[in-house]
């Protein structure tokens, strides 16, 4: 058991019993597609304590949450219940559950021992009257949101999807005083402070494993770069010339793209530092800006900003990973930045300039059609997707303070997650 | 530790002194002979400082860092919209700048660039620090030595007036100077 499950207090694993064989089965639906509807009948307790019948009710109520947040699955709405017999676990009338159209159903069991929760979840195929995945969770009362999460997350795995409720987004704060990093969940909770100076630190980016964030501190008396394990608490100077900044992992985890002044002095270039020989490659050279590198999801390209057609008026571009065959990829406006490269899909989310308002609009790369995510003539900015490429978390002054918010990726769903102090640069691992 | 040496060679001392006296307990050490001469009259009176003059540059470097930037000795340019180029007015500023170098010639500055809230926060630090480096190329081409001068950019997260208007960008569009060292 490592030392961050202790840490939340949970413990995790699974019962080797036949009922909960794992079985292979994906359901695969696209997007567009009608959600799948889902049944979440109350949790059975099986102890009669206030601790269990307390988590009970805190695990159901985050794991509809997530459930509702998925876009995948749809809960079945509540009256619906009352159509049917009540849910007996030890003998499930798979019949019953389907003249309703539920096409899963998840049933929880929730007991106390020694003072922990134990958590059953079981999710089962109504049309096939089939189990299909089973969990068993232990958990204290702080780590009950994580247990719902968890289980969610199963159920965008059966889907074939990558898991997002477990992950976390990093991002900037000045609540303290000072720009510091930060981190909290998908959807707002456990906001946590990662870094603690008096000096700025900031442009926060996710290793894939979730354990390291890389950032941009002044520490040093200039702008440069920095990793942190934020679970060991081990940091690593990675830049000691020049501003660096806008890093971005690769999604194999080995290579950092930032852009840097190191190699001329007040010009940003596009470098990658590959992580296991400390090497730096220098990818642009040009007299023009370049900046906020991002990967493709194969990791074979690197969308970026360059002002090389006109200064003051940047656009996105995309390279090969090694510099070469670039090419222009941002049209129709004078003001593009910060493009975020989809985890899943061809489309590239940006920022662009209309006016003195700034709008995130998607890139479709293979159809070239540009569609606008948010429309409130304000700043939103920075733009991070969500693993499963289903969302986006940015920045806006919608408010009147720069607050975090997300957004589903047809501009659905927009939810504010930070109301403390002004709050920016949001980055969702993936 | 010292104190217990000191304690201790004081308790030996006295004891040894008390022995001594035990073994001899009449003799008494005979009194050290007064001085018989009268001293001569001395004027005493404290020697006149002659309060120094000091040199400008002297007096400068009387002064802390805090105290040299809150004077501002060095002015502010400022750019127009997603520019880095040096305006017109800026050169004035940065000609009295490049004076003022020269008559200090220990200082060091930093220059720092900033931007407006009307950009990106990549775009803008990136430009942020393209003005930082025109301002300091300026001064380079007017004669001050590169180790003179370091830059950095803060984009647009250290504005100086939080207004929302043209007057407002117009002041947070600037390259400002900060001395680093005397």
């Amino acid at each position: 058991m490592t030392k961050k499950k202790t840490l939340l207090g949970l413990l995790v694993f699974l019962a080797a019993s036949g009922v909960f064989a794992q079985q292979e089965v994906v359901l695969k639906i696209s997007e567009g597609m009608p959600m799948i509807l889902l049944a979440l009948p109350e949790f059975v307790v099986r102890s009669a304590s206030p601790l269990a019948l307390a988590a009970a009710q805190e695990i159901r109520q985050t794991l509809s949450d997530d459930v509702k947040y998925s876009r995948i699955f749809k809960l079945l709405p509540k009256d619906y219940y009352g159509y049917i017999r009540p849910l007996n676990p030890d003998k499930i009338f798979f019949k019953d559950w389907d003249s309703v159209q539920a096409r899963l159903l998840v049933i929880g069991e929730v007991r106390e021992d020694g003072g922990r929760v134990v958590f059953d979840g079981k999710i089962y195929d109504v049309k096939s009257e089939r189990f299909i995945v089973g969990k068993r969770y232990q958990a204290e009362k702080n780590g009950l949101r994580l247990v719902a999460h968890k289980m969610a997350d199963e159920l965008l795995k059966l889907h074939g999807e990558k898991p997002i409720f477990t992950t976390k987004i990093a991002f900037v704060s000045n609540r303290d005083g000072n720009d510091e990093i930060y981190m909290m969940d998908y959807d707002g909770a456990g906001q946590t402070r990662i870094t603690f100076n008096k000096i700025k630190d900031y442009m926060p980016a996710w290793s894939p494993d979730q354990r390291t964030i890389a950032f941009t501190s002044y520490r040093g008396g200039n702008a440069g770069l920095y990793l942190r394990n934020i679970y060991e608490g081990t940091e690593t100077q990675i830049t000691t010339k020049g501003t660096s900044y806008s890093a971005a992992f690769s999604p194999d985890g080995k290579k950092l793209a930032f852009c840097s002044t190191m190699a001329e002095e007040g010009n940003a270039d596009i470098f990658v530092y590959d992580l296991e020989s400390r090497k730096t490659k220098r990818l642009t050279f040009n007299a023009a800006i370049e900046t906020a590198p991002s990967w493709s999801p194969t990791g074979r390209e690197i969308a970026f900003t360059t002002d090389r057609l006109g200064a003051g008026s940047p656009q996105i571009y995309i390279m090969d990973a090694e510099g070469s065959n670039v090419r222009k990829a941002s049209f129709g406006g004078n003001y593009h930045d910060a493009p975020a490269w989809a985890p899943t899909s061809e489309r590239i989310a940006f920022v662009s300039r209309v006016d003195n308002t700034f709008d995130i609009y998607i890139l479709n790369l293979r159809t070239n059609q540009i569609t606008k995510l948010t429309e409130n003539n304000v700043r939103n900015e920075s733009p991070s997707w969500s693993p499963d490429g289903r969302h986006v978390v940015f920045a806006s002054n919608l408010s009147g303070s720069i607050q975090l918010y997300t957004v589903d990726y047809d501009g659905a769903n927009l939810r504010r997650l930070t109301d403390r102090g002004e709050n920016k640069l949001p980055n969702w691992t993936n | 530790m010292k104190k217990l040496v000191i304690f201790s060679l004081a308790i030996i001392l006295v004891f040894s002194f008390a022995v001594s006296c035990k073994k001899k307990p009449k003799e008494v050490p005979p009194p050290p002979p007064q001085a018989q001469e009268q001293p001569t009259v001395e004027k005493v009176e404290p020697p006149v400082v002659q309060e120094p003059q000091l040199t400008e540059e002297e007096f400068f470097l009387q002064k802390s860092l805090d105290q040299i930037n809150r004077e501002k000795p060095l002015g502010t340019v400022y750019f127009d919209y997603d520019k880095a180029l040096i305006r017109g007015d800026a050169k004035a500023t940065l000609d009295t700048n490049a004076s003022w170098l020269k008559r200090f010639r220990t200082v060091k500055v930093l220059v720092e660039g900033h931007c407006d809230e009307r950009g990106t926060e990549e775009y803008n630090l990136a430009l942020g620090e393209k003005r930082a480096k025109s301002a300091q190329d300026y001064l380079l081409s007017m004669g001050i030595g590169s180790d003179r001068m370091k830059i950095i950019s803060y984009g647009k997260s250290q504005s100086i007036n939080p207004g929302h208007d043209e007057a407002a960008w117009q002041m947070n569009r600037r390259a400002q100077f900060l001395v680093i060292e005397k």
